[in-house]
């Protein structure tokens, strides 16, 4: 068997599917929450439809909130269980090198829409930088998804206090809570789409997305993705699991 | 035709006693301090004496507007306007109370219930209705100044007065026309105090943020139908996974 680099802990694995798992049922029925034709993502039918299968506005609601407890609770959990993970993966993403990153991201751009013709004849190199344990683009969409995740989080913990705790006098926070989550889940699912096509559907991520299953990668998979990572973990003696 | 739910008020009739709202508060279990209905005694308050003044009072609550500014001001359609009757609804179940329709009635015949944390006006006693009583406000009026029920039907005693005195109704003129439903016989004093419908800025923040956001989806999803069709057109590609 081909040498294989660990990525991800167990209680990492389980907190993405969680998360993915999540985010897909709080998505069905948070769109299904939003009825006023200004806003309403899908036009009018669908909360119509999202209601009338769970019994009502009413229930739609107490599901979307339910999950939405559970979801912040599973985080709550992950942080306990694996901190280190989580500093870690925080450290990792929030560290852009800017001329590399930048470069990066450019050039994907362009290589994954058009191919490597354009760069060419404007006579760059189309070999991309090298990159860390998580290339620009992961970092860049992990960016959103955290400071999304903090903000869908805590505005979502106001509206569920609203009717429970607050007064008339925070009724301020709760309304513009209620905009910036549906802003904040909007943006963030803009970089979902992307991040569902690289990890799941585009044939050259298809080491990394089998490794949100088993938790490693192959040596040559992450020498050509992720090399920065990889000669560390070369020069550092890291123990690959065969 | 749809039923349209109404009030028609005889403001002539009205003696301000105040028992409508003291019904209402009742029947409804409105906390105190807050009140679902008024009476607004209008320009002169009499006096012992004197001989000038005229009482005029007008009867008030939520007028079930044809063009409900509250309405466009909810974001989750908690708050609606019922085609088959006409009311405008507050659902409880779906209200979490965030306030955004409270300003955007010219009225202010909204408010945000202390007990319920929800908003909160006029729903006509729907409990009432279903055994059968008239609400409790036009229940308890001495006078018969509040008369409620269809007035889109021509047989029910609303839309009689309603339909004989339809050239000399008055409606309570707001900044907003917001087109009410509650209807005045009689001189009601005052009619145009109503005020301006104001859509918080929170709520304004996202209907203007809606398309925007949108707009960044869609950017992100062309740019997936790139890469598809490039992975569909240039085939995988992918040599640089193997050494050498």
């Amino acid at each position: 068997m081909a040498k294989m680099h660990k990525r991800h802990d167990k209680s990492d694995i389980l907190i993405h599917w969680f998360n993915a798992v999540c985010w897909v049922l709080l998505l069905l029925t948070g769109v299904g929450l939003i009825q006023n034709p200004a806003i309403d993502p899908f036009g009018s039918g669908y909360p119509e439809a999202m209601r009338s299968l769970v019994g009502g506005g009413g229930n739609l609601l107490a599901i979307h909130e339910g999950i939405g407890l559970v979801w912040i609770a599973g985080f709550i959990l992950y942080l306990i269980v694996n901190f280190r993970g989580a500093r870690f993966f925080l450290a990792e993403v929030f560290s852009v090198s800017p001329a590399r990153d930048m470069g990066w991201m450019l050039k994907k751009m362009v290589l994954m829409t058009l191919g490597p013709k354009p760069l060419k004849a404007m006579g760059m190199d189309p070999e991309l930088p090298a990159q860390g344990f998580y290339n620009m683009g992961q970092k860049a969409f992990a960016q959103v998804s955290v400071a999304g995740g903090v903000v869908i989080a805590v505005t979502g913990v106001i509206m569920y206090l609203s009717d429970r705790t607050f007064g008339a006098e925070a009724t301020g926070w709760v309304s513009w809570s209620i905009a910036l989550h549906f802003i904040a889940v909007g943006l963030v699912f803009a970089g979902l789409l992307v991040h569902i096509y690289m990890a799941a559907i585009s044939p050259e991520e298809r080491p990394g997305f089998k490794s949100m299953f088993t938790g490693a990668v192959p040596d040559d998979y992450a020498k050509h993705h992720h090399r920065l990572w990889w000669e560390k973990a070369e020069t550092e003696g890291e123990q690959p699991t065969e | 035709m749809a039923q349209q739910l109404a009030m028609v008020i005889d403001a002539a009739k009205c003696i301000d006693c105040k028992a409508c709202v003291a019904a209402c508060k009742v029947a409804n279990d409105v906390p105190e301090d807050q009140f679902r209905n008024w009476i607004k005694p209008t320009q002169d308050v009499p006096a012992p004496g004197v001989l000038t003044a005229r009482a005029k009072f007008q009867p008030g609550a939520c007028m079930h507007c044809d063009n409900p500014t509250c309405v466009d001001a909810c974001p989750t359609g908690a708050t609606y306007k019922d085609p088959e009757t006409g009311e405008v609804v507050i659902d409880d179940d779906l209200c979490i109370g965030c306030g955004n329709c409270i300003p955007a009635c010219p009225y202010h015949a909204r408010f945000r219930n202390a007990a319920k944390r929800k908003a909160d006006k006029c729903n006509y006693c729907p409990e009432r209705r279903a055994a059968g009583l008239p609400p409790a406000c036009v229940d308890t009026c001495p006078t018969k100044a509040r008369v409620f029920g269809d007035v889109n039907d021509p047989e029910s005693e609303a839309g009689r007065l309603y339909r004989k005195n339809k050239g000399r109704l008055t409606r309570v003129a707001a900044r907003t026309d917001t087109k009410p439903n509650m209807f005045y016989v009689g001189d009601p004093g005052d009619p145009t105090w109503g005020g301006e419908a104001v859509v918080p800025a929170s709520m304004v923040a996202m209907k203007e943020a809606a398309p925007l956001v949108k707009g960044v989806v869609a950017l992100s999803g062309l740019g997936v139908l790139a890469m598809l069709g490039r992975q569909f057109l240039a085939g995988n590609d992918s040599k640089e996974d193997r050494d050498g």
